[in-house]
């Protein structure tokens, strides 16, 4: 709601303020009158007036001095001052004093007017200015409180934070980042981002983020280790920064000490290690001595203490599997694993797990089929490991296979994958146990399996091997009919044509 | 009549495959640790050693070396036994956990009766 422009006329002469009144009122303005500077003031104490217009020339009180003690009060306060045609120069000094405009006698409605609401008119565009500049000091400080809270509570992260832009030169970290890389005085920004993170592969997925050959969402996370004297383990996970445009600014690196967590899964391992061999050895003498029963090493041993032995011989192998299956997943998930791979024809391994399983086979009375695809490109594999996967697959199948029943290996080519395919007509898995064959202990129970000597741990292991070398399992089943698991192993880049 | 050294900290083990190797008429001598074999090689200079990996005071590893590093014993064959194995070859230098040992043939605990004597038989024929 916008108040009534109130004009205060001070002047000595009643012509001037009653013309003054009568023509500032028909233009809707509100007037207030003085005679002389003295009465003025004191209206001026009284109210609020958007103008004054103030006659120099007074007997008593002169106009600048009234201007001047108006001004000391109220610097803003908007006088216009009248002056005779002659005494320009007084006008002049007003000015210098503080006065906003003045206008001269004699003079018509119009040109007051005119006069008055020019000055009137500027006087509220400097107002809304100074409002506006107001209004964005205040945005520019809430920015920067906000600004300010960000970097604090980035600078506070335990984790390291390096930002960069697009041509992988830092424009930002935290004193985190700076410890983690071993870096004295935390400031790296301006330097390129290889200067201190020499992990090739980690700056090739940041060039990959960079120039956009990977999805917007995806984090590329890494484990590298930095430092000269003393090895730092962290882990990188990086991705883009985009503007709310969509521009491409830059890579954000966090980066994780998991120096702890190493030192954890070492220790972890050399327990595992330890235990390991503390349960093989007291283990391996028990084999030994029932072997030496068994064979009739020491007195002839009936068929019906033979085939005790040869049972309790056959949970003591389990339990050695059990241990070398623990070991190796613990191996394989801490990635101690050193994989040798070599270019390998598959169809090679296959033919030496169906030789080593082929006695135990004919004596189930079950057929082991192979089926290669004639022409097999070679893949880049761990020779041993990838045994373990085929053995572990047949050796499933003979175990839950009836007599007479059927196993297949069949080897081919799909996409860019070699696919084995190894199928039984054994008992099949239940659908509801499934989705849980490949997690670690899982056995299925049921009346035909009972009698299996397992561990639960070989498809665990299986799987992990095969995520190793970069390729799948899966299964599919039947019950009463059989089962299907099928390996799939992804081709060296040079076959992939 | 082969004298057979074997060395191994296990006393179970030890005389399973003493009973299994005595069956087949070889001279079996025993000794619990590598300080102890050493004393026994020395003294009855077997024919072959059976060497067990993991013992306290000096392992097989150990053992297997110096007695490859020793003019005089180095060409007793040498059957390195284990309870630890994982994927090793068998070769002229075999690799037992990323560590390389001279030992002539190596083999997993336990072992059947017959795979031993197969095993020791070839050794001592070459």
């Amino acid at each position: 709601m916008t108040q009534q422009i109130q004009i205060l006329v001070v002047d000595d002469e009643q012509v001037m303020r009653e013309g003054c009144q009568r023509i500032l009122s028909k233009r809707g303005w509100g007037v207030a009158l003085a005679r002389d500077g003295r009465e003025g003031l004191d209206t001026l104490k009284k109210n609020r007036f958007d103008m004054v217009l103030l006659d120099l020339k007074m007997p008593g009180m002169s106009g600048i001095e009234v201007l001047k003690e108006a001004k000391s009060v109220d610097p803003k306060l908007l006088v216009m001052v009248i002056t005779g045609y002659a005494t320009i120069e007084f006008a002049v000094e007003a000015m210098k004093i503080g006065a906003y405009d003045f206008i001269s006698k004699p003079f018509s409605p119009d040109q007051l007017i005119l006069v008055i609401e020019r000055a009137l008119e500027k006087k509220r565009l400097e107002e809304e200015a100074e409002r506006l500049r107001r209004e964005q000091e205040k945005s520019l400080h809430d920015i920067a409180t906000e600004k300010s809270k960000m970097m604090t509570i980035v600078n506070c992260m335990a984790d390291g934070v390096v930002v960069t832009d697009r041509e992988s030169q830092i424009v930002l970290n935290n004193p985190a980042a700076a410890r983690m890389l071993g870096i004295h005085g935390s400031n790296l920004v301006g330097e390129p981002l290889s200067r201190y993170i020499k992990d090739e592969v980690l700056n090739q997925l940041i060039n990959e983020i960079l120039t956009c050959r990977c999805s917007e969402h995806s984090v590329l996370s890494r484990e590298l280790v930095v430092g000269e004297r003393t090895s730092t383990h962290l882990r990188a996970h990086a991705c883009l920064v985009k503007s709310d445009e969509g521009e491409m600014l830059g890579a954000v690196i966090v980066l994780e000490d998991i120096s702890y967590l190493k030192e954890l899964d070492r220790m972890k391992n050399n327990f595992v290690a330890m235990v390991s061999h503390e349960l093989r050895a007291p283990l391996a003498a028990i084999e030994q001595q029932l072997m030496v029963l068994r064979d009739g090493f020491i007195g002839e041993v009936s068929e019906k203490q033979r085939h005790l032995i040869e049972r309790i011989k056959e949970r003591t192998d389990g339990l050695m599997t059990m241990i070398r299956n623990l070991l190796d997943l613990s191996k394989i998930e801490t990635g101690q694993i050193l994989y040798y791979k070599e270019r390998t024809n598959l169809n090679e391994l296959l033919r030496k797990t169906v030789e080593l399983f082929s006695s135990q086979a004919a004596t189930k009375k079950i057929a082991l089929y192979l089926e290669e695809e004639r022409v097999l490109p070679p893949v880049e594999v761990d020779r041993s490991t990838m045994e373990v996967v085929f053995n572990n697959l047949v050796s499933n199948g003979i175990n839950y296979t009836p007599q007479g029943g059927t196993i297949t290996i069949r080897s081919s080519v799909e996409g860019n994958y070699i696919k084995v395919e190894v199928s039984d007509t054994g008992v099949g898995i239940n659908p509801e146990d499934l989705p849980k064959v490949f997690d670690r202990f899982y056995r299925v129970r049921s009346e035909q399996t009972r009698h299996v000597v397992g561990t639960g741990l070989g498809l665990a292991v299986t799987k992990a091997i095969m995520e190793a070398h970069g390729g799948s399992i899966k299964v599919e089943s039947e019950l009463g009919k059989g089962t299907a698991f099928t390996v799939l192993l992804p081709l060296s880049e040079k076959e992939q044509e | 009549m082969a004298k057979v050294l074997l060395v191994d900290d296990d006393v179970d083990f030890s005389e399973a495959t003493k009973t299994i190797l005595e069956s087949k008429s070889f001279e079996v001598g025993v000794a619990y640790d590598g300080v102890e074999g050493w004393e026994k090689v020395k003294a009855e200079r077997p024919d072959l050693i059976v060497l067990d990996v993991m013992m306290p005071r000096k392992d097989g590893y150990e053992m297997c070396k110096e007695l490859k590093a020793d003019p005089k014993y180095s060409d007793i064959p040498v059957l390195l036994l284990t309870a630890v194995a994982e994927n090793v070859s068998t070769s002229r230098y075999t690799t037992l956990m990323g560590m390389e040992t001279e030992a002539d043939d190596y083999i997993n605990k336990p072992v059947e009766p017959r795979e031993l004597v197969k095993r020791i038989e070839a050794l001592l024929s070459r």
